[in-house]
């Protein structure tokens, strides 16, 4: 036998008996101080990630013709996580019977935000952007969801340059990431392609970021003006701001993406270094309308209620006024994840970010799919 | 309904295994869960067009259709075998410690597994049928233990498995030590060490002998749509057997009634759901802690509470590539890379970041090779950090500080492996013990529970678990358990502790 400690018969099955009274009596001997379950981690994963926040419209201020700057601040005994430049969060409030949520790039920085300020620009769109741009006074109380998302640089993923191409509001989180260059949070190059029709329209103030490896370039459509390029931003125009050692990051409508990759195609430009923000899932284009029936079950309550089969299931949710989650509404991040119990469904190719498993046994989020038959879901409880 | 026969709280393997068992007894049961989605750890996550697995490396006492392991009989037991599909892997490991020199592949199966140690020593052959012998007697004891119920007839015990009475006591280290087998032998049956994350002086021989048998006589297979394949095939075996889990939903508080006895949980929200019985598939840290009120808790729960020692903190960086496994040079599902063979050595450089890129790292295409578009494949390297020096990053460094140790683990992949793999990186995420804290409230961020410690090893455990258990009506199953970490034990712990609790509810129907 090769385990013998010791010329004594039975020394070792001894040892091996008295194993459990000694710990025993280690046990005994441990002290009963009071027992810490929250550790630095676990504080700095709950200051990284607190979940939804309280926060209050502290400011409106017109940006161009159609887009707002809002400015959040915490409600006391609240306040702002740190974040990536370039994330964006949820704001979610009851107007007109409705709950209603919406992602906001944030365009404040990192630094801002420890500082009591997230701030987002509102583009005039739809419902939810007519409710902050018309209605929400001052002093509005809204839950931010925390920042998500990966739309920001990543040193280890991304090269040294970031070429960053927008449209629209699109702008807004890389206008964080420059603030957040200047600040000091995040290291990297950035040159701004921005395409606008007109400088009327544009919501930022270009010379207002300059410098520390920022260089800003506005393209505009229509009109031609002093210190802007004017047409569209072409293969020859990316040329001149491409070196070894750029990413792209595209963010915009969904045109825009289209264009911008064909011309980055015909200079050779690998996919894989493009990465663009995805857009929320909006109505389809149907043949007919027709109006299921919603069955939701949300723990042991269940609701009834219209869904027309050319809007998501989260819209249904929202104009029915159930308090549902959802966070990126483009299908993508999952907070939305729901299962569904019966009922046909469909869910654009392009929209589909679920599991492999989610597919298999039937799994959806709802903010990406659009009913197909009467169907019976059983969504997450809201827990702000 | 607001009343249940028994409350899980939180659905980890723990306690999608128990909510499966006390359903499948014909109970009800409801399962709350903090996360929106069932698994814990057993999980996934997509990021652009890569679907990445959350923790799992290989599932072990799967087997085959015709030669079941231990586990999928379980599944099969709580119905949810059929619901899931696997992967068989083909080879254990590949090894690569920078001190030794070591760079090789290891076989699955006895034989092969044999005969390719026999190629690092001439001795190697014979030591490790010799050590799986062993191992098979331990694992025949342990087997009549659980047939006798923890009452073995001494003289069989004598006759039949002398060698597991006598090693009753080793740990790793003084058991290779004993056996006397060449370096080389033992460092490469040492190279599983990282999978129970405590070094050679703490981890019992006992239980890493079963654990590396297990791997290497039955082989090892993966879920063919990640680990949230068995997440969902427990989900839907729950619903199918009428039992609740809701997400979103924080238990607060386990109430106990004025004798002490549990009877019920308060959610985040308030309300109050009646039980009981209650099973916490989450820390004893946290149960002892925080959910129950401090009066219901005896002064030996918090003694052995801090008694124990939290395991290996996660640190894991997600890799999506733009090119095929092939095309980089990665010819291996699973790699061990170390800067030593030496457990003590390797655990204690492990200690603070910065100081060591050990991981053990899968291609999961060289599994299945599916997993992800054409042209493409997806990497995973986990390490442990040994202490808690996570807890003294500070926030605004926090994003640099996990790029910063990212990056060493791939550099250091590249260079063990002589690959490059920077230069395709298309999506990418890493998980700290942040990360880890964040998804499943882990004191530390630790993703192994309670460390094996000498005294406070698997033998101990199981032979303590009805001493170790305080509050009436409530048991703690999953990785903080008896069986310890990982996927097979936390969900057999879970599995257990709703035996007992059936077996508590039977005495109190009495």
């Amino acid at each position: 036998m090769a385990f013998k400690r010791s010329d004594v018969p039975g020394e070792d099955i001894r040892l091996a008996m008295e194993m459990t009274a000694k710990r025993r009596q280690l046990i005994d001997e441990t002290p009963a101080t009071p027992l810490v379950y929250e550790y630095g981690v676990n504080r700095l994963a709950k200051s990284l990630h607190p979940g939804f926040v309280k926060a209050a419209i502290a400011d409106k201020i017109p940006c161009s013709a159609d887009c707002v700057k809002i400015s959040l601040e915490p409600v006391s005994g609240w306040e702002f996580p740190y974040f990536r430049a370039g994330q964006f969060i949820t704001l979610s409030c009851k107007t007109g019977g409705s709950f209603l949520s919406r992602p906001y790039s944030i365009v404040s920085s990192p630094k801002e935000a420890l500082a009591g300020k997230l701030e987002i620009i509102v583009q005039r769109k739809g419902i939810f952007s007519e409710f902050l741009i018309d209605k929400a006074a001052e002093g509005t109380e809204l839950w931010a969801g925390e920042p998500s998302g990966d739309f920001h640089h990543d040193s280890v993923r991304d090269k040294g340059h970031i070429l960053a191409i927008a449209g629209g509001s699109g702008v807004t989180p890389f206008l964080s990431m420059m603030k957040a260059i200047h600040e000091g949070s995040e290291d990297f190059r950035i040159t701004l392609i921005y395409g606008a029709r007109t400088k009327a329209r544009i919501p930022f103030c270009p010379a207002d970021f300059e410098g520390d490896g920022v260089e800003t370039v506005v393209v505009l459509s229509d009109e031609e003006a002093e210190g802007y390029r004017h047409g569209f931003i072409t293969a020859d125009l990316l040329k001149e701001y491409i070196d070894d050692d750029t990413s792209v990051f595209m963010c915009g409508p969904n045109a825009m993406y289209g264009f911008v990759r064909k011309e980055l195609e015909s200079i050779g430009f690998d996919p894989a270094r493009i990465r663009q923000e995805r857009n929320s899932v909006g109505d389809r284009e149907v043949s007919e309308i027709k109006v299921f029936r919603l069955t939701v079950h949300i723990r042991d309550a269940v609701y009834e209620l219209d869904a027309p089969n050319n809007e998501t299931l989260i819209t249904a949710l929202e104009r029915a006024g159930i308090p549902a989650v959802v966070r990126c509404r483009n299908g993508s991040c999952g907070f939305c994840h729901s299962r569904v119990i019966n009922g046909e469904y469909f869910i654009d190719k392009k929209d589909d970010f679920r599991r492999s498993a989610d597919k298999k046994f039937g799994f959806i989020h709802p903010c990406s799919t659009y009913p197909e038959s009467d169907i019976e879901i059983d969504i997450p409880i809201m827990n702000v | 309904m607001d009343k249940y026969d028994v409350v899980v709280i939180g659905a980890g393997n723990g306690g999608l295994g128990a909510a499966c068992r006390i359903l499948n007894a014909g109970k009800t049961c409801l399962v709350c869960e903090k996360h929106n989605i069932p698994g814990g750890f057993a999980t996934s996550f997509v990021r652009g067009r890569f679907e990445f697995e959350a923790s799992l490396h290989e599932f072990n006492g799967i087997g085959t259709d015709e030669e079941p392991g231990s586990t999928r009989k379980l599944f099969e037991e709580l119905g949810i075998a059929d619901k899931i599909e696997w992967i068989q892997l083909k080879d254990a490991y590949h090894l690569i410690s920078e001190k030794e020199g070591y760079d090789y592949v290891m076989p699955f199966g006895a034989e092969a597994f044999a005969k390719a140690t026999g190629g690092l020593h001439p001795d190697g052959e014979k030591c490790v049928k010799e050590f799986l012998a062993l191992c098979k007697q331990i694992r025949e004891a342990m087997a009549y233990l659980g047939e006798t119920k923890g009452k073995p007839d001494p003289k069989v015990m004598m006759e039949r498995f002398p060698d597991y009475l006598a090693c009753g006591s080793y740990s790793v280290n003084e058991g290779f030590e004993a056996l006397g087998y060449p370096k080389e032998v033992v460092d490469n049956l040492n190279a599983y060490w990282c999978y129970l994350g405590a070094d050679g002086n703490n981890m019992t021989f006992l239980h890493y002998a079963n654990m590396i048998n297990s791997y290497i006589t039955g082989g090892a297979a993966i879920p063919k749509h990640r680990s949230h394949e068995i997440s969902l095939a427990c989900e839907e075996r729950i619903h199918e057997l009428g039992g609740d889990i809701w997400f979103n939903t924080e238990v607060v508080k386990i109430l106990t009634d004025k004798k002490g006895h549990v009877r019920g949980v308060r959610l985040k929200d308030g309300r109050e759901v009646e039980s009981r019985h209650v099973i916490a598939n989450c820390s004893p840290h946290l149960v002892y802690g925080k959910l129950l009120d401090s009066e219901a808790v005896p002064e030996r729960a918090i003694k052995l509470t801090n008694f124990r020692k939290l395991a290996g903190k996660g640190f894991t960086v997600f890799l999506g590539l733009s090119r095929s496994a092939e095309e980089l040079g990665i010819t291996d599902h699973n790699y061990f890379i170390y800067d030593t063979s030496d457990s003590v050595k390797q655990y204690e450089s492990m200690k603070t970041i910065g100081n060591t890129a050990a991981q053990a790292t899968v291609c999961l295409n060289n599994a299945d090779p599916d997993c992800s578009p054409e042209g493409t494949c997806i990497v995973y390297m986990t390490t442990l950090f040994t202490d808690d020096a996570w807890s003294l990053v500070d926030k605004e460094d926090y994003f640099k500080t996990k790029n910063k140790v990212a990056a060493s683990m791939i550099e250091r992949f590249e260079k063990a492996t002589g690959t490059n793999i920077h230069d395709y990186i298309e999506e990418i995420a890493v998980a700290t013990p942040e990360t880890y804290a964040r998804y499943c409230g882990h004191p530390q961020g630790t993703i192994y529970g309670y460390e094996s410690q000498y005294y406070d090893g698997l033998m101990n455990r199981i032979q303590m678990v009805e001493e170790d258990r305080f509050v009436p009506g409530l048991r703690i199953g999953g990785g903080y358990g008896e069986r310890l970490l990982g996927y097979p034990s936390s969900f057999k712990s879970g599995v257990n502790e709703a035996g007992r609790t059936l077996k508590d509810m039977e005495k109190e129907g009495r």
